[in-house]
């Protein structure tokens, strides 16, 4: 680690430490990424998105305990400025007046602060969504789709409030680097700035690496076992047991047996009083086998279950009440695969959802359990 | 001299096994056999070809399934496809022993595709012919 060497007589003084550099690059890096694929990613780029928001995690874990062992300018307390400085800042922008700062000023502080808050808030919001929508992570014990959808909304809120605020972050470092001819790019590269007399004179002091590096790791290993502690609780409303196997034999003869989560109760009866006539095939049962599959579907409809198929597929296309895939939900979400894919060999026709969710049978649908077959693009 | 014993003997032991093979489907024809006669005075027995020709025949009851081999292809030996994805076993009895020995099942599907390909129920002389095609493969 640099240590601070604040030595007047030098030309250049090491500023930022090995430590701020590396956490500003790859915080840049996972930001991006998890921007990436949460604004304009396809269903099947969860698992990246999430590898982003843990790794966005464990940055900002390092952050803060940097904040406290790092060196000089690497401190919270050296760029804790009372928001009369940063309103003050504003005030020498705008009468064009340079008051020039070593570490962070005021007003870039403030910055630093609100967005490591920002992306604790965006996080924690997150891991809120992956426990309702979807079912996974530590909070999934706990948290109602309903919740995890309302929470959704927050966390995209915040996810345009980073926007906003790396907005505002770009055009501080082009306003200090055109009008106060600061290096600040070459600084968060090299760690160095020119030597100036420093308005707000830190205290200095050396980096503690090692003190670092046990309390991220007692830390970042604390946090880790107790996600997965959680993580492994059962998810709230999943269907756990396996299929009928009455209900697989019968239905699963001709096509995917769908889970029973995936209907209403008025789908199922829907279904199961008109199998003389069920989508252009004879699939008649005797009665006795009809009524045993029949209660066992109104057991377990979407009403008994809080996982996201149960609730997206529950709304119907009036047009076509007993077909999942007329759903509004199913064809927003297969809108970009082409027909030929269905027509394929691999996949057969619209209905065989296992044919790329390879967790389809559970009824839970895991964005990163989709694969589309490769013979099916040929 | 010896060989041709073992040879022998093992045929012997295995005829059983051989007179078998048409024996497991042979309740199922027999109750078909007596419908057959009772729906037809003139009926004289089922026939392979006439099954042959029942399973390719074309009906018009419905365009999505207009024929026995839009599932079942017009290979009785090979593996079928259901419209909605799924494999189907042959339907030859030489490839998949176990057609046509289970009463129920075997009524089940005829119940079912007949009124979907041709639009009614099938006579058992058909189904007889169909499952006596079937056996012959």
């Amino acid at each position: 680690m640099t240590s601070n060497s604040k030595n007047t007589t030098d030309a250049t003084v090491s500023v930022w430490d090995l430590g701020v550099r590396v956490f500003h690059w790859s915080l840049l890096i996972a930001v991006f990424v998890a921007a990436l694929t949460g604004f304009f990613g396809s269903p099947d780029s969860l698992g990246i998105h999430l590898a982003a928001g843990v790794t966005i995690s464990f940055l900002v874990l390092f952050r803060v305990i940097w904040g406290f062992s790092g060196s000089t300018y690497a401190r919270f307390r050296s760029f804790l400025f009372a928001p009369d400085a940063a309103i003050k800042r504003i005030k020498d922008m705008m009468a064009h007046r340079h008051v020039r700062y070593l570490g962070h000023n005021p007003l870039g502080a403030w910055m630093i602060f609100a967005l490591l808050v920002t992306l604790l808030l965006i996080v924690s919001t997150g891991a809120v969504v992956l426990g309702g929508v979807f079912k996974q992570g530590p909070l999934a014990f706990t948290t109602s789709f309903a919740t995890g959808r309302l929470v959704q909304e927050i966390h995209q809120i915040f996810a345009f409030g980073l926007l906003g605020l790396i907005s505002l972050h770009m055009a501080g470092v082009v306003y200090e680097t055109i009008i106060g001819k600061e290096t600040l790019i070459s600084a968060m590269i090299t760690g160095k700035k020119p030597n100036i007399s420093d308005v707000s004179q830190p205290r200095a002091v050396r980096a503690k690496p090692l003190v670092a590096l046990v309390t991220f790791v007692a830390f970042g290993l604390g946090g880790t076992f107790g996600v997965a502690s959680f993580a492994a609780r059962p998810a709230l409303g999943v269907p756990v047991a396996a299929l009928d196997p009455l209900y697989a034999k019968e239905c699963g003869a001709c096509h995917f047996a769908y889970h029973p989560s995936m209907g209403t109760a008025t789908l199922w009866d829907g279904i199961l009083s008109h199998l003389d006539q069920h989508f252009g095939e004879d699939a008649s049962l005797s009665e006795p086998i009809r009524a045993q599959l029949a209660a066992y579907l109104k057991e377990n409809s979407s009403e008994h279950w809080d996982t996201r198929v149960a609730h997206v597929l529950a709304t119907a296309n009036p047009k076509e009440p007993l077909r999942f895939t007329a759903t509004r939900f199913w064809t927003r979400m297969h809108r970009e695969i082409p027909d030929k894919v269905f027509a394929s060999k691999a996949v057969g026709f619209k209905g065989a959802c296992n044919a790329c969710h390879s967790d389809a049978k559970t009824g839970l649908f895991a964005p990163q359990n989709l694969e589309i077959p490769e013979e099916a693009h040929l | 001299m010896k060989n041709r014993l073992f040879v022998t003997f093992a045929l012997v032991a295995l005829m059983p096994m051989i007179a078998y093979a048409g024996a497991a489907q042979k309740p199922i024809i027999d109750s078909y056999l007596a419908a057959a006669k009772a729906e037809n005075a003139a009926f004289s027995g089922f026939s392979a070809e006439r099954g042959k020709t029942f399973f390719l025949a074309k009906h018009d009851a419905s365009a999505d399934t207009p024929s026995c081999t839009t599932c079942h292809t017009a290979d009785p030996t090979k593996a079928g496809q259901s419209r909605a994805g799924k494999e189907i076993a042959p339907m030859a009895v030489s490839k998949t022993p176990d057609r046509f020995t289970d009463a129920e099942k075997v009524e089940k599907w005829f119940t079912r595709n007949c009124q979907s390909v041709l639009g009614r129920a099938c006579t058992a002389q058909e189904k007889g012919d169909f499952i006596t095609f079937m056996s012959s493969l």
